[in-house]
């Protein structure tokens, strides 16, 4: 046990220096402590507390990526405050959305749903993308607030997100969308998700009205014949 | 033959010949005897207009698979490095005789094309889910190298988009079907009974961090294309290059854009062990870690509705008695007790997989490697590297595509892509 502690202070100090090129084995016993703590809440809990002083601490881009990835397994609430400090940071972002989106709690969904209002251009598609992939339902409001966005990927992304989520309040947000031109395929697919999702719940009017709003003869082809597909479904398993 | 979408090429074909006969054109020479078809070689009409994004190493290979093929009509190519994309392109002219072939660096400008019907798909795997589900919505059909996808979440969103848009999606693996018949004909003719158990011995490494020193980037590769969504790194040649190593020596190595040996050829090993034994519809419930013990080193057992037993690296020492196959990679154990013969699908059309391919995208048949047997293979050999990874026994619900009561692994599932690619 003293040896492997010794072994983890040591990886830790590997971890401040640590830069593209630098030896990864040195870094090993982080990643053997990140699979021994699995079922020990404290020692875990102090090796998050260790990667986080890393995180704030003046270390390089290499450093902070290998810090989010460990967070991304191991990263709890107490990681949120240290992450979302990055979500505005060109270079560090991403990184910091690897660790908050896979870190159950609510705080790191409060965090993601914080940042849209700080950030902008390609930053806010990921972070649009990063609550899509969460499905976070109590993201919708702020999330559809973005569909009239000017740049067409953030609209793009709002609507994957709404996609993803599928809930009736992000169908609703959907339907009532009018984004710039470039973003409006993407409107369609996740109306077409929504439908998808209520069908599977057995909820066929409320997938039927998505597709009947889809089949107009304004809409592409692909689209049409997608809800014509739709619309048959429903029509099967009502009888 | 673009399904889904405006044939204006076909139509525009079918309306210039007619008029070429009758004479409304004053130039008739604008329909050329390759585009009317002879002995060998369909018309233009009724040939399947491809392109090919990835276009070095496999996506080579499959390029000339299709690009021999007198029912494709090639017409582009689409690679981020420009040494490739340039071969490539001088490679499709050569065999069309012109220098009609266009060349594109970002696969969104192929896809907008509304001419081609078909894509084949070979990039590293980060790459795979997104560009299958682009061209789903760009109407076209994909065939996409294995291993088809890098995260669980994304088969799913893959399988989705083709069924949303009918398209046909194949996956990759040609050895599923053709290396393993000396252990289809026994499992699928009823010889060894109920099939009891399965191993799979002989690949490699996990997937492991890449950690290279930054290299000055050639002015030959797009570098911010070629990582797309996957974390940022600074060049280098060994991120990137090479195409099958997985030792630290190819992109195959690396956890950003590969599974490692585990997937690269487990898609091939486990797809074959999966049809073979006639599960490959299914997904496993677990994915059970068995610690090393003494002689015993340590291996994982995937475990199936229908009770079947698929072990990864299972020590010798365990093979079970009775009735049994080995096909060296590949051992399968049956209860012995002879069964009805069943029919083992094969590819439709001729010309193995990539024929297989185009037979469905003129008949709108599924695929032998049909994107949802390509995703089962592939949620096992993530449940493999998960077990591995955690060094403990996953369960999994294909119902719900999660691991249930269980956060740590539940993490696992995909990983956030680098803005401005999303999937969904």
């Amino acid at each position: 046990m003293a040896d492997d502690a010794a072994k983890l202070d040591s990886a830790c100090e590997a971890l401040k220096a640590y830069n593209w090129g630098a030896d990864k084995n040195a870094l090993q016993p982080i990643e053997d402590a990140i699979v021994s703590t699995s079922s020990d809440a404290a020692a875990r809990a102090a090796l998050e507390a260790r990667l986080i002083a890393v995180l704030e601490s003046d270390v390089s881009r290499d450093a902070k990526d290998y810090v989010c990835r460990a967070l991304a397994v191991i990263g709890s609430t107490a990681s949120v405050p240290s992450l979302a400090t990055l979500l505005t940071k060109e270079e560090l972002s991403h990184m910091a959305r690897f660790a908050l989106e896979r870190i159950p709690s609510v705080q790191a969904a409060d965090a993601l749903r914080a940042a849209l209002a700080t950030v902008s251009g390609d930053l806010k598609v990921g972070v649009l993308s990063s609550l899509g992939n969460r499905g976070d339902a109590a993201s919708v409001t702020q999330i559809a607030a973005a569909l009239g966005d000017a740049d067409s990927k953030v609209a793009a992304a709002a609507a994957a997100a709404l996609g993803s989520i599928r809930t009736p309040e992000a169908a609703k947000a959907l339907a009532a969308a009018k984004p710039i031109a470039a973003a409006m395929s993407i409107v369609m697919d996740s109306r077409l998700a929504c439908a998808e999702a209520f069908l599977a719940q057995g909820k066929m009017e409320d997938a039927r009205a998505i597709y009947m709003l889809l089949v107009g003869e304004s809409n592409p082809k692909l689209i049409r014949l997608a809800a014509t597909r739709g619309i048959q479904t429903c029509l099967e398993q009502k009888r | 033959m673009n399904h889904g979408t405006s044939s204006t090429r076909r139509e525009f074909l079918k309306t210039a010949t007619g008029a070429a006969v009758t004479g409304v054109f004053a130039a008739p020479y604008i329909i050329t005897s390759k585009a009317l078809g002879d002995d060998t070689t369909p018309p233009a009409s009724d040939r399947i207009v491809m392109g090919g994004i990835g276009i070095g190493n496999q996506g080579g290979g499959d390029q000339g698979a299709f690009l021999g093929r007198g029912d494709v009509q090639y017409v582009a190519v689409c690679d981020v490095r420009k040494k490739w994309r340039d071969g490539a392109k001088d490679r499709v002219n050569g065999r069309n005789k012109n220098s009609d072939c266009a060349a594109y660096n970002d696969f969104r400008e192929l896809l907008a094309r509304d001419d081609i019907d078909a894509v084949h798909i070979g990039t590293p795997d980060h790459w795979h889910a997104i560009m299958v589900i682009e061209a789903c919505r760009a109407g076209k059909d994909a065939y996409c190298q294995k291993p088809e996808t890098l995260t669980l979440r994304e088969g799913p969103l893959m399988i989705a988009a083709a069924r949303r848009y009918s398209r046909i999606v194949s996956g990759g693996s040609q050895r599923v079907r053709e290396d393993f018949n000396n252990l289809v004909g026994p499992c699928w003719n009823g010889e060894l009974g109920a099939i009891k158990s399965v191993n799979v011995r002989d690949f490699g490494p996990l997937s492991q961090l890449c950690n290279l020193p930054a290299q000055e980037t050639p002015a030959d590769i797009d570098w911010e294309m070629w990582l797309g969504p996957a974390p940022w790194q600074p060049y280098n040649s060994g991120r990137c290059d090479g195409n099958f190593g997985t030792g630290g020596n190819s992109w195959r190595s690396y956890v950003d854009y590969s599974g490692g040996s585990l997937t690269d050829w487990g898609a091939h090993l486990f797809g074959g062990a999966t049809f073979a034994s006639d599960v490959c519809e299914l997904q496993p419930t677990a994915a059970v870690f068995h610690k090393a013990d003494g002689q015993l080193g340590a291996y994982v057992t995937l475990t199936y509705p229908n009770g079947l037993e698929i072990h990864h690296r299972r020590p010798d020492q365990l093979k079970p008695e009775g009735p049994q196959i080995d096909g060296g990679k590949i051992q399968i154990h049956g209860d012995g007790v002879k069964r009805d013969p069943k029919p083992a699908p094969g590819y439709k059309g001729g010309g193995g997989i990539h024929g297989d391919f185009i037979h469905c995208v003129k008949t709108r048949e599924k695929p032998f490697r049909d994107i949802e047997l390509g995703v089962n293979t592939m949620v096992a050999l993530h449940l493999l590297t998960i077990a591995y990874r955690l060094q403990r026994t996953v369960k999994w619900d294909a119902a719900t595509q999660q691991f249930p009561g269980d956060e740590e692994a539940g993490r696992m599932v995909d990983r956030a892509r680098r803005q401005p690619w999303f999937l969904s």
